[in-house]
């Protein structure tokens, strides 16, 4: 602190505030550093204290300097004084524990019923893929072969003999359970993905996240009319719900989120085009943080109860079980008690 | 108040107007380009990294069986991705170990502080911004088609993020983030009371002599008497300096050699009267303030 020698009397004023004030700035200079290298734990009570105090008081010191000094020296130095400091009050509070809790117990379901029309338009997307995708299967096979890529349904194909493909809805039963590790991890890596992608490119109007969707509707579709031309729906049908519901929720949420993103775009209503976004940013992120979550469970589910639960009707009881869990949850929870 | 991007020298740009809930505005450097990009650059190739050794160290020292491996790596592949981003900003305020590097960092753009939700919007967004471009990229592999669309993708997202004043990228813009530089303050002396002048007759000024300049030639005197240039051309500009304001207050010509005492003392005295002035309610912006520009605030 450089108070000790000073000159007898300093005539100007600015240059007297800066004397009498000089010691609270460099305190709080410490302090910042300190927390700058440790986080703020290196603070303890009395120092976190003291760091609120001299901040304030730096604000205040800024805001005085600005209209009586001329100093440009001691105004950068305020300014980037208070930058740090604030940088320091104002850091993330919340435990990452905490905010796990609050996302799954109230903002996630809060946002999912702030999103009834993205929901619908997400929905919309993939029953209309699946509708057109079952239309085109019966109009022509080909249009299997032209709009799925060959890495997705391997030998399943059209070409493929009736026996072949109910074996591939009951294959696996012996596998261990090293390999669906793997595989789990394979899907989610895979899917997630896919799902931000959705989500993000949602921001272009909208229309790109309902394409997507819409395109992963049509596969269904043709998947399901595959299997149904070979008398096989109720066997497939079991096989895609135990985790299509949720996975398949997953891909129409992640869409809902774009959509809210792409609806911001379109139709900002009073404010800036910038601004309607950043509003709508919030719920959408929870939407596609919402669809990410269930796809760890999808792939969970997928990759070991796929293979090892067998029977028809066992599979359609966990797949929509599931569905409805997931329906109570984002229907129910987090609501205010009492009401307004 | 809202914020307002003002341009500094060469590629900088000031952001001003930004509140904290204190209420009283201050000012940040909005990060360049460049610097996010290397910031990036850095975060990507540290993740690939980590990436490729836990692959070569499993090779190498078969720890776990195939299987294990794949899991393993696919996890990890996932995990460099949004959530080292998310992570990294929530613990370090804002930083990832690049932005460390780079000394940049995320600020929340309304002065609040920085919520976990728009880091992951921001994070969320770089996924398709920037890190499934370069995926499609890295990887190859990909119809000729998907590489034009990629690319197109790519030229958008760019062309966003360079044309708007405040660098904000779409997961920005979404997020109601900015991105800065990190603050650096040191306190310089203050030149007033730097130098014990001798109280000669010669250094004292009359308060006309005092009306000619205002705030901005003030300062631009405080930058050159805090970094005074040295060797012959500095001495011989100093001495243009002092000449000049020798002749526009109209003050005797100097003697050689004290040209700087005579600059310091007119800093001091200088500063002494547009100070006093501006607590009275008049703000000399700059030395046109006697023909009615920049003179009031």
């Amino acid at each position: 602190m450089s108070v000790g020698p000073a000159p007898t009397r300093p005539e100007l004023r600015s240059a007297r505030f800066r004397q009498e004030r000089e010691p609270g700035w460099r305190r709080l200079e410490t302090l910042v550093t300190r927390a700058e290298r440790g986080g703020p734990q290196a603070l303890d009570y009395d120092d976190a204290r003291e760091l609120a105090t001299t901040y304030r008081q730096a604000m205040n010191s800024l805001s005085v300097a600005r209209d009586i000094s001329l100093d440009r020296a001691l105004l950068a130095y305020l300014e980037s004084l208070c930058a740090r400091a604030w940088l320091v009050v104002y850091a993330p509070q919340e435990s990452l524990g905490g905010l796990f809790t609050r996302l799954i117990s109230k903002d996630i379901p809060q946002a999912v019923r702030r999103s009834a029309v993205p929901l619908v338009i997400g929905y919309v997307a993939l029953i209309l893929g699946a509708l057109t995708g079952w239309t085109l299967f019966y109009d022509d096979q080909d249009w299997f072969y032209r709009l799925i890529p060959p890495s997705l349904f391997d030998l399943r194909g059209p070409d493929a003999p009736t026996s072949y493909l109910r074996q591939t809805l009951y294959e696996g039963a012996g596998t261990i359970a090293d390999d669906l590790t793997a595989f789990a991890a394979f899907l989610f890596s895979h899917n997630s993905r896919i799902a931000i992608l959705v989500f993000a490119v949602g921001i272009f109007g909208a229309l790109p996240s309902f394409l997507l969707t819409f395109y992963n509707g049509m596969i269904l579709g043709l998947f399901f009319a595959l299997f149904q031309s070979r008398g096989l729906e109720f066997d497939v049908f079991a096989w895609l719900s135990i985790h299509g519901v949720t996975e398949l929720a997953a891909i129409a949420i992640a869409c809902a989120g774009g959509a809210r993103l792409g609806l911001a775009v379109l139709l900002p209503g009073e404010q800036t085009r910038r601004e309607a976004l950043r509003q709508a940013g919030g719920d959408a992120v929870k939407l596609a943080v919402l669809a990410v979550l269930l796809l760890v469970v999808a792939a969970l589910v997928e990759g070991f109860l796929r293979q090892t639960v067998q029977a028809p009707w066992a599979r359609l009881s966990i797949g929509w079980g599931l569905g409805a869990v997931w329906v109570l949850w984002l229907a129910l929870a987090g609501r205010e008690r009492g009401g307004r | 108040m809202t914020l307002q991007v003002v341009e500094i020298e060469g590629e900088k740009r000031r952001l001003e107007g930004f509140t904290p809930p204190e209420g009283v505005p201050i000012a940040f450097t909005i990060a360049t380009a460049g610097t996010r990009l290397g910031a990036q650059m850095l975060d990507f190739v540290l993740t690939l990294t980590v990436i490729v050794l836990a692959v070569i160290g499993l090779l190498y020292t078969r720890a776990l069986d195939f299987n294990a491996s794949v899991t393993l790596i696919s996890m990890l592949a996932l995990l460099t991705r949004v959530p080292y981003y998310v992570l990294s900003e929530l613990l370090w305020n804002g930083r990832t170990i690049g932005k460390r590097l780079t000394g940049i960092r995320v600020i929340s753009a309304d002065g609040r502080r920085l919520r976990p939700s728009q880091i992951v919007a921001r994070n969320m967004m770089k996924e398709a911004e920037f890190l499934a471009p370069a995926q499609v990229f890295l990887m190859g592999g990909e119809s000729g088609l998907m590489l034009v669309l990629t690319f197109l993708w790519v030229c958008g997202v760019a062309g966003f993020f360079l044309r708007n004043k405040r660098r904000q990228r779409l997961g920005d813009v979404i997020a109601g983030t900015l991105v800065v530089e990190q603050p650096r303050a040191v306190l310089l002396p203050d030149l007033s009371l730097a130098a014990d002048l001798p109280d000669s007759a010669g250094l004292i000024f009359a308060p006309a002599q005092l009306d000619i300049y205002g705030r901005h030639e003030l300062q631009a005197l405080e930058a050159i008497l805090r970094t005074p240039p040295t060797g012959e051309s500095g001495q011989e500009s100093i001495r243009r300096v002092a000449a000049t304001i020798t002749r526009k207050i109209g003050h005797e010509p100097l003697p050689l050699g004290q040209e700087l005492e005579f600059l310091r003392a007119f800093y001091t005295a200088q500063r002494a009267h547009l100070e006093r002035l501006r607590l009275y309610g008049t703000a000399r912006e700059n030395k046109f303030h006697a023909e009615g520009q920049g003179g009031k605030r």
